[in-house]
């Protein structure tokens, strides 16, 4: 029993460095700025 | 030109906006033995529309109509005949999807070399009448064409992400009981992939088996319409999609009453069953008309660093 909870202690603070390292250090990038719809003109 | 009005419901009050606005005379009326003399008449009442269509084509009268269910519109294109012998037109589906939806597709497919794939979706819900055939759609089965061949998988199903001009933005679709592909094929019988979704909450889906629980708006909020064709321009493979955030019953009115100004007018000639997108239409014409009539269509033009 707690041999299984240490294991998930040690999971779950496994997970939470690796998501704040990602977090701080990663690099997401800047979504698309540009784009999307445009309002076409009447056909001749 | 007199057209006449049968149904006084949101749809029929914005193709007499539409009318009037370019001055033509209309007459909205209760039902089709009240329209009297006229050119055309527009069908924009909810439900049932074959028994007044025949009606109105046996006193010689071009009918335009705003029916989407399947088997409705498979029972108005049987009155092809008829229509011929009295040498008049029937629109079949003059609404936003299908009939705005074809214009757009043909629209469309003359930029390609070839066009081999048309997916529409579309989210929201014009009057009452067709709130409740949105929920109707979202059970039973609903159809598609895949590799040339008719499928046939449970509506709601296949979920996609639709991305459709602002306000509405991008929206869950799901396959569901429309009359769009079978009308497409009809008017493009070289595409090989026709697929028609339709926007759902998880409560539409959940809820579609049962009665609907709570009676609809009078009219739903700005809906939208999109149009992607797929195909070779130019030897590369493209994609090229339009789209348009309108309520759908003004969509559905302006798209009867430019029908209705063009068979009125002669811009139209030909008689028997007619159905958005078919080659023989001008559609560049009648998408211009549209257009002018207000309704404001969109192209996606992607993602661009």
């Amino acid at each position: 029993m707690i041999k299984t909870l240490r294991r998930a202690i040690f999971a779950l603070s496994l997970a939470g460095i690796t998501a704040a390292v990602l977090r701080i250090k990663g690099k997401g990038g800047v979504p698309p700025q540009q784009g999307g719809w445009r309002e076409i003109t009447p056909p001749k | 030109m007199n057209v006449a009005i049968v149904g006084q419901g949101v749809v029929g009050a914005r193709a007499a906006q539409v009318l009037r606005d370019i001055d033509i005379t209309c007459n909205v009326v209760k039902d089709a033995d009240h329209t009297g003399s006229c050119d055309v008449a527009i069908l924009a009442r909810g439900g049932e529309q074959h028994d007044d269509a025949e009606t109105l084509i046996g006193r010689g009268i071009s009918v335009v109509t705003t029916a989407d269910e399947p088997d409705e519109i498979e029972e108005l294109i049987e009155l092809d005949e008829d229509a011929r012998k009295e040498g008049v037109a029937l629109v079949v589906g003059a609404t936003a999807v299908p009939g705005l939806s074809g214009l757009l597709a043909r629209h469309l497919a003359a930029q390609f070399d070839s066009a081999d794939e048309i997916h529409v979706a579309v989210h929201g819900t014009g009057g009452p009448a067709c709130a409740r055939r949105h929920h109707k759609t979202l059970r039973g089965f609903a159809t598609g064409l895949q590799d040339g061949e008719w499928i046939k998988r449970p509506a709601g199903s296949g979920r996609e992400l639709c991305w459709f001009p602002e306000p509405i933005g991008a929206r869950d679709c799901y396959r569901a009981d429309l009359a769009e592909p079978m009308l497409l094929h009809r008017v493009f019988p070289e595409v090989q992939r026709i697929s028609a979704r339709r926007a759902a909450t998880r409560r539409d889906r959940l809820t579609a088996t049962l009665p609907m629980l709570f009676p609809p708006h009078a009219e739903g909020g700005i809906g939208g319409v999109r149009v992607e064709v797929r195909g070779v321009r130019d030897g590369a493979r493209t994609v090229e999609v339009l789209g348009v955030a309108e309520r759908l019953a003004t969509v559905a009115g302006v798209v009867s009453a430019v029908f209705a100004v063009s068979l009125g007018q002669g811009l139209i000639k030909q008689d028997g069953v007619i159905i958005a997108g078919m080659e023989a239409l001008p559609t560049s014409t009648l998408v211009r008309m549209v257009m002018d009539s207000g309704i404001k269509i969109h192209a996606f033009t992607g993602i661009t660093d």
